[in-house]
């Protein structure tokens, strides 16, 4: 959830990245470095807008807690690099075996936790077992449905059985972080083996991580990250411009940026977004039942105006749920073009020639009231009623995430390759194509990755020419930073921010 | 937010529960006969009217439909969009409209509640038995303790961000400050002579409450109820602002305010017209509510 | 005075029970049940079981309100839905910035208001007495996040010499920044504050000064500055000592807007947050405390009131209240 939600959004942050949540992919791309020195005991400030509820990721910590201690406090087998490709981490290698169902891992030597105790693949095993427990809140846990047993022959390797194949297994393991077994207070405590340990939280306000001299592998480039959190985007902006934080993880709104582009002391970069702004109809019930129907409005609308009207110049046309930075995308926004004469043709062709009227119930928080009102007037002219339907994040939950209670509705949409949830019809927008479902099955049981991609490929085309949804645009991801900063990470993918290469001069 | 989000009393609110409108002897001595031109009236009437007269324009004509967001990203004021537009391209002078119609009806809104029940309240207490009394005055005292705001959070919490929730929130916070006003002035005005005269003759107590009760106490809460309204105005701004007011798109002019936060260098006209508004508004029924003092309750025009 | 004080601590007693009372059936009286808040996170029904059972919603009503009279007199306000750690330590820690900032903006408007609104009372006749009028009538019409957005826009965007937001994370530790960080919105709330305060002093002054103990004090041969500090100050006071109680009170409780505008991690950001994360048990919490404060600084104004003013001697609750 990436938007600034002025206080009542932030339930719904946490919501959407436990329920919407697929696999994923991540990059952490990074401002190029300068040539010149540095300051390798500086201090970098970090402004948020997501501040973690508690510490403990599998404990409902919400997006923040990723932000602030994924790759800096806690580390996984493996970590995501820019490529979105799984990289080892904690890992030194691993096998799989022929069927694809048992992968052995064997682990770096000389890793310690923060706490001083070595790592052993006991900890390994306790880490993904807590991803996958009962309670956990994780929202990678349905990714490890499929594991049927974590042993350890010896303190240097995990064997993981599965029931069935997962291609994104390894992928999937960048999101748990291996935590000590034996900590006991993982809420306002850590006890990981990254770059940084847990310096000091006050909630409310700060979270300061300091260079752990102990980390095995290259040190931090500065001594202290301290992220300041910020409830609006506007306290956000100013803390930047009066150098209380050099840098801000996610910008929210294109308003403030003028004064950071005009300014020399700031660099504003664009980076890769996943985030999607969904027009989602519910497929099951009249008249989006009908194909038709739904391309008809989805090419009544201008999503570049739209885009234009609420991000300025930034932010993509997409045309399907796919981003660019996943390996199956392609630019499918010829497929539902911007037609109003399409489109009124197309709801003749469906029985609607005098249009029909539906309710859009629509989150409170910025950009979906907006664009709520902007969908009205543009499917007024092709004589479609829209009556905007304003609720809160809970209402949204319970009436449309878990009830399918609804016609249509708007929403945000986060994660990386969650194209997937079109291949399940029990997902909210009752999307039930059976070519689907099965490709997407087999996606994730695919031998190569080329298998994988091709057949996402056809899924994508398929549930654009199906309109599934209005696949309205995807966010820009736009970090501003002080130009005395360089090392910063731009993509900030799946809410990741990684600090320790940032240098401040 | 302080006093004014809250709901309790405002200057003249104390001061006239400290000094309660003077005991009249029946609505003969009206204070209509003693009226007399306030300069701080007419200005109220004024700056109230200009305010009335724009949501009353408003319900008939706006210059562009509220939802429409042709007008371009944050354009200056000029022409064709008088104020401007904002960052969505919708004209400002539109959204400044309605957003009276908002704030006058969240005034409005409240006051209804808050009089009704808090004059039903205060006459129920001012009458009832020392025992009753008592625990309904403590109550009240209680209430007036769970300001404005946080009640209306409460309310938000449980329902959802809506004008209704809003306004019923500040109607229901003001019911106590007046009820407990109510009762001070009906106490005053029971402690009276005549009061037991009439009841010694036989006047039957609704006779007394219509004949002797309201007739002495209106004024002052007239006044009062006057300063309530700005305070109302006031609080729902605030929770507008805080996002528990009327959810967008609907223009209130707290939330216009919050959102021109953001771009109050680039386009500041929609950070200074709504604010004036509000002021205007706010100003103009304070000074209503002075001059209705005046006018109402000779004897405290000295100090003023 | 002994007995006063008893039957005055009996009474702040008697309330404080009466606001758990009103604030436990608010809470239980509104529509769903608290633990339905857990759905935005994915609950299970299990969790949603452990919730109930946890804020004991589960419980008959009456066991609720003893468990619930339980938790305060022990301040052990159970654990937020949302971070599910506990909110008593929670609030306690928020107190550190919107206390010293309530008092502090208190301060500082009697600071402004007591000396303004004499001058403005003493020298009504002149065109600054007028004047001053004018700017304090303006003043209680302007909506506090209004100011807020001003200073910050000018002290610290502008001329870059104060900061715009947030607090040092390491609070009072460092008392410079901690100050600093307060100064803005300090400065907002007391400007708010002492608008309506002047209109209070003037207004008292004007009573003291048309007063005909003044006016034979002086004729007895008092200079004016001597009737005033003898028989002006305390008559003057007690109206004002009344109103800065519910001023305060009033301060504490706006402090939800003036730490969102400023970006405060105070007692007002804390309730905010909770309320949009529909989190009962730290709204129920914040609330109480709330309260309590409001309700105990009542009381204390009432016991400064019988202090400057013996002849209030008879009454429960001096003053007005």
């Amino acid at each position: 959830m990436r938007k600034s939600v002025p206080l009542l959004g932030g339930t719904l942050a946490v919501t959407l990245s436990l329920a919407l949540t697929a696999c994923g992919a991540g990059a952490d791309k990074t401002s190029d470095s300068p040539s010149g020195s540095y300051d390798k005991n500086a201090t970098v400030g970090i402004g948020s807008l997501y501040e973690p509820q508690n510490l403990d990721n599998t404990g409902g910590g919400g997006q923040g807690v990723t932000e602030a201690l994924n790759g800096n406090v806690y580390e996984g087998l493996f970590k995501l690099t820019d490529s979105g490709k799984a990289e080892k981490q904690l890992a030194k290698d691993y096998t799989v075996s022929p069927d694809g169902l048992t992968y052995t891992f064997t682990l770096r030597d000389g890793v310690k936790f923060h706490s001083g105790k070595a790592l052993t693949s006991a900890d390994v095993k306790y880490s993904i077992e807590k991803v996958r427990a009962e309670n956990s809140q994780s929202a990678r846990k349905s990714s490890f449905d499929m594991v049927k047993s974590i042993t350890t022959p010896d303190p240097a390797t995990v064997k993981v059985t599965l029931s069935s194949k997962s291609i994104s297994f390894v992928y999937n393991l960048s999101y748990v972080w291996v935590v000590n077994s034996e900590a006991k207070d993982l809420k306002t405590s850590e006890d990981g083996t990254g770059p940084y340990t847990l310096d000091k939280w006050t909630r409310g306000s700060a979270l300061s991580l300091a260079r752990f001299p102990g980390y095995w592998g290259t040190a931090a480039t500065n001594a202290k990250v301290v992220f300041h959190y910020y409830k609006d985007a506007t306290a956000l902006n100013n803390a930047l411009l009066t150098n209380a934080v050099d840098v801000v993880t996610s910008e929210q709104s294109p308003d403030a940026l003028d004064q950071f582009k005009n300014n020399p002391n700031y660099k504003v970069n664009d980076g890769n977004s996943t985030t999607k702004l969904l027009l989602a109809f519910n497929d099951r019930v009249k008249p989006f039942d009908n194909v038709k129907v739904r391309k008809a409005v989805s090419s009544a609308i201008d999503n570049k105006k739209l885009l234009q009207s609420v991000w300025g110049d930034h932010g993509t046309l997409i045309g399907s749920m796919v981003p660019p930075t996943d390996p199956w995308y392609e630019d499918l926004t010829k497929v539902n073009p911007y037609d109003v004469t399409l489109a009124k043709k197309q709801l003749a062709e469906a029985g609607y020639p005098k249009g029909f009227s539906f309710t859009l119930d629509t989150p409170n928080y910025d950009p979906h009231p907006t664009a709520a009102t902007f969908i009205k007037s543009e499917l007024g002219k092709v004589g479609i009623k829209v009556d905007i339907n304003v609720i809160t994040p809970d209402e949204w939950y319970t009436k449309v995430y878990k009830n399918h209670d609804f016609s249509a509705t708007l929403q945000e949409h986060v994660n990386d390759r969650d194209i997937v949830w079109y291949g399940d019809p029990d997902f909210y927008w009752g999307y039930d194509n059976k070519q689907v479902t099965e490709w997407v099955k087999q996606a994730e049981q695919s031998d190569t990755t080329d298998q994988q991609t091709a057949l996402l490929k056809k899924v994508n085309r398929q549930i654009a020419e199906d309109a599934a949804s209005d696949w309205l645009y995807l966010y820009p991801q736009i970090v501003v930073a002080n130009t005395k900063l360089s090392g910063y990470p731009l993509n900030g993918l799946n809410s990741q921010f990684h600090a320790y290469g940032i240098k401040k001069s | 937010m302080s006093e004014r989000t809250d709901l309790n009393p405002g200057p003249g609110e104390a001061a006239a529960a400290m000094e309660p409108a003077p005991v009249v002897d029946s609505a003969k001595e009206a204070p209509a006969t003693r009226t007399r031109r306030s300069p701080a009236l007419v200005t109220g009437c004024v700056l109230l009217g200009l305010i009335v007269a724009t949501a009353l324009v408003s319900l008939f004509w706006v210059p562009y439909a509220p939802e429409d967001t042709t007008g371009g990203r944050l354009t200056a004021p000029g022409l064709p969009h008088l104020l401007g537009t904002d960052k969505l391209g919708r004209d400002l002078l539109t959204q400044l409209m309605t957003g009276a119609r908002i704030a006058l009806e969240a005034g409005l809104g409240a006051i209804a509640i808050g009089a009704v029940l808090g004059i039903c309240f205060g006459l129920a207490a001012g009458f009832a038995t020392r025992w009753l009394d008592d625990t309904l005055s403590t109550l009240l005292d209680v209430l007036i303790a769970f300001p404005t705001l946080l009640l209306a959070m409460l309310m938000v919490a449980a329902r959802s961000a809506s004008l209704s929730s809003a306004i019923l929130a500040i109607g229901l916070a003001m019911t106590a400050v007046v009820a407990r006003l109510t009762r001070i002035l009906v106490k005053r005005v029971l402690a009276q002579d005549y009061i037991t005269a009439a009841r010694t003759s036989g006047t039957s107590w609704p006779r007394v409450i219509t004949g002797h009760v309201l007739p002495n106490i209106w004024p002052t809460l007239v006044v009062n109820l006057a300063q309530q309204f700005g305070l109302a105005v006031m609080a729902e701004a605030s929770l507008s602002f805080l996002g528990l007011g009327a959810p967008p798109p609907n223009a209130s002019w707290g939330r216009m305010l919050q959102e021109a936060q953001a771009t109050v260098f680039t386009a500041p006209t929609g950070v200074i017209a709504p604010g004036v508004l509000l002021v205007m508004l706010v100003v103009g029924v304070n000074l209503i509510a002075d001059g209705l003092r005046d006018t109402l309750d000779p004897t405290r025009r000295r100090t003023r | 005075m002994i007995s006063y004080l008893l039957r005055r601590l009996a009474f702040l007693a008697g309330s404080l029970f009466l606001a758990s009372v009103v604030l436990f059936l608010l809470l239980r009286l509104l529509p769903g049940d608290p633990a339905n808040s857990l759905l935005s996170v994915g609950a299970s029904p299990k969790q949603i079981a452990a919730a109930r059972h946890e804020i004991g919603s589960d419980r008959p009503v009456p066991e609720q309100f003893v468990h619930w009279l339980h938790q305060l007199a022990t301040f052990d306000l159970g654990n937020s839905f949302v971070s599910t750690l506990p909110v008593g330590p929670e609030i306690t820690s928020r107190l550190d910035v919107t206390v010293p900032l309530t008092l502090l903006s208190f301060l500082l408007a009697v600071v402004i208001a007591v000396p303004v609104g004499f001058i403005a009372a003493h020298r009504s006749a002149t065109w600054y007495g007028t004047l001053i009028s004018g700017i304090s009538q303006l003043g209680i019409a302007v909506p506090v996040f209004w100011i807020g957005m001003i200073l910050i826009t000018v002290f610290a965007l502008r001329l870059g010499v104060l900061p715009a937001g947030g607090f040092p994370q390491d609070g009072w530790a460092r008392p410079g920044e901690a100050l600093t960080s307060l100064a803005l919105p300090v400065i907002t709330v007391a400007l708010v504050m002492s608008a309506s305060l002047i209109r209070y002093v003037r207004s008292a002054a004007l009573d003291v000064l048309g007063s005909d103990y003044l006016r034979t004090a002086r004729a007895l041969g008092s200079s004016f500055n001597r009737a005033m500090w003898r028989h002006g100050m305390r008559n003057g006071a007690v109206p004002v000592v009344s109103v800065l109680g519910i001023e305060l009170a009033t301060t504490l409780l706006g402090a939800v807007v003036v730490e969102t505008v400023f970006a405060l991690p105070g007692l007002g950001s804390l309730l905010a947050q909770a309320v949009a994360q529909h989190d009962y048990p730290t709204v129920q919490g914040v609330l109480f405390v709330s309260t309590f404060a409001v309700l105990v600084i009542g009381f204390l104004s009432d016991l400064a009131q019988r202090l400057i003013d013996p002849r209030l001697r008879g009454r429960l609750s001096g003053g007005t209240r």
